[in-house]
């Protein structure tokens, strides 16, 4: 018994080991009104429907980075916001209550980062 | 390896029902030492869509998740207190005549009384009939006719404005607003939460006003990326980081609010001396200061006040702040007390 949940959690380890050694570990994470909403690797391009709180955003990951291409929000602020692609960057649609955040960047540009922006 | 264990680290917590909360937090605030000295410290984030912005919380220590959870009731409070726009609001009806009684409105009157002698009239709460006739209360701002501007500017000015016992009475047309240290005034509150509940670390943004509470986890300084005023929306194009621990950092820039009408941009900064969006030579003003609300007032009044009168005016209080300007030349100025904590991958200029 203790054999076969050391082999399934091996397992698990190896396959999760694969999984981020190929995302390059940042991954997009888009919250509604403050609940997960989904996580998305930065390195697989993909459009994300999102389903915000009274109307639509369409995020786009493309190339390492992620942009809000289309919304049917009065100000449609996100979308002029353009790219983000690094630890801490982040879309946010305020109509619609939807943050699109860039984490876990992996600690390549440790000594730049930011913990938070100012503006 | 290192990925392997983070992977391992990451099935372990999955396993045994770890939040993915703290698993983010840590991330986001990961210091460059490998051993994490504050395990057991719990944390807790939160945000949240109030005060017409976006708001997001986050502390250490044992009690993290109520300390966040009363920070969140009381943006919740205080918004509901202070919006101009919501008929149950005090400041909705003092703006229309009735009398209400609230400690908070008492403080923040102090706190604008305070600002408006100081500055010499550059911060001034009763500026709201002019942000209504620009239109920057609503969806469709506009530039107003001049004789309507002349008309709106008689009946600002905190001087002009009656107060009976600590509680402002507007009179016709006249209006307040305390949009300008609102958002200091909750971040201040949330820090006096964080203490109540023993929080070792934490940081708020309200919106982009920044305050930190203690230093972070690891025993470093807070670094906070100041927006490059030019690319407000591109964060990694910052005009610096200011390393503070225990401090607010708040920003006013006239590229926060504005609209663009036969060409010429108009910001939501109004100048109450003629009523018109302040056109002082600065694209934006950074304030660095213990108080939060003091804060907040400052960054407004220093952005409408222009370079030389925010330096005089430093030079007088150079215990309660220091700051950063941005003026419409580039030139990035940081006053003394910054020296150390400061850093930018552009040239700027000490202030002495």
């Amino acid at each position: 018994m203790i054999l076969l949940i050391s082999f399934v959690l091996i397992g698990a380890v190896i396959l999760a080991a694969v999984l981020m050694s190929s995302q390059g570990g940042a991954y997009v994470e888009i919250r509604v009104d403050g609940k997960l909403y989904g996580s998305y690797s930065l390195s697989q391009n993909q459009t994300v429907d999102i389903n915000g709180i009274g109307g639509q955003n369409r995020l786009i990951i493309e190339n390492g980075r992620a942009y809000m291409q289309e919304a049917d929000c009065p100000d449609k602020l996100c979308v002029k916001q353009g790219n983000i692609s690094m630890k801490g960057q982040s879309i946010i649609c305020l109509p619609h209550k939807v943050v699109a955040e860039i984490v876990a960047d992996d600690g390549a540009n440790e000594n730049n980062s930011v913990d938070i922006i100012v503006k | 390896m290192k990925r392997i264990l983070t992977a391992a680290l990451l099935f372990i917590c999955l396993f045994s029902g770890c939040t993915r909360e703290a698993k983010t937090d840590k991330d986001i605030f990961s210091s460059n030492d490998t051993e994490i000295s504050h395990t057991g410290n719990a944390s807790a984030t939160r945000e949240i869509f109030a005060m017409d912005t976006y708001m997001s919380l986050t502390a250490y220590g044992d009690h993290a998740e109520t300390a966040v959870d009363k920070a969140i009731s009381e943006i919740k409070r205080l918004d509901a207190l202070l919006s101009v726009g919501d008929e149950k609001s005090i400041v909705y009806r003092l703006n229309h005549g009735e009398k209400a009684d609230s400690e908070d409105v008492t403080f923040l009157i102090e706190r604008s009384a305070w600002l408006y002698e100081n500055t010499d009239g550059a911060f001034d709460i009763t500026l709201f009939p002019l942000m209504e006739l620009w239109g920057f209360t609503g969806e469709h701002p506009a530039v107003p006719e001049q004789s309507d501007i002349d008309k709106t500017l008689v009946l600002c000015g905190f001087d002009k404005l009656i107060i009976e016992n600590d509680t402002p009475e507007p009179k016709d047309g006249q209006g307040i607003d305390f949009g300008g240290i609102a958002k200091g005034y909750t971040s201040q509150r949330i820090m006096e939460i964080f203490r109540e509940y023993g929080i070792t670390s934490g940081v708020v943004s309200l919106g982009g006003n920044v305050q930190c509470y203690g230093t972070k986890p690891d025993g470093s300084l807070w670094r906070c990326g100041i927006t490059d005023p030019d690319h407000p929306d591109d964060t990694s194009a910052l005009s610096g980081v200011i390393s503070v621990d225990d401090k607010a950092v708040i920003t006013s820039g006239g590229y926060e609010r504005y609209f663009t009408e036969n060409g010429k941009t108009y910001h939501h900064i109004i100048n109450p001396e003629n009523g018109y969006p302040a056109d002082s030579g600065l694209k934006s003003v950074t304030i660095v200061s213990a108080d939060g609300t003091l804060a907040d007032g400052l960054s407004t009044a220093c952005f409408v006040m222009g370079k030389e009168k925010s330096f005089a005016f430093w030079r007088e209080h150079p215990e309660l702040f220091d700051m950063v300007l941005i003026t419409n030349e580039n030139e990035i100025l940081v006053t003394e007390g910054l020296k150390e904590n400061f850093s930018s991958r552009k040239d700027y200029t000490i202030i002495k």
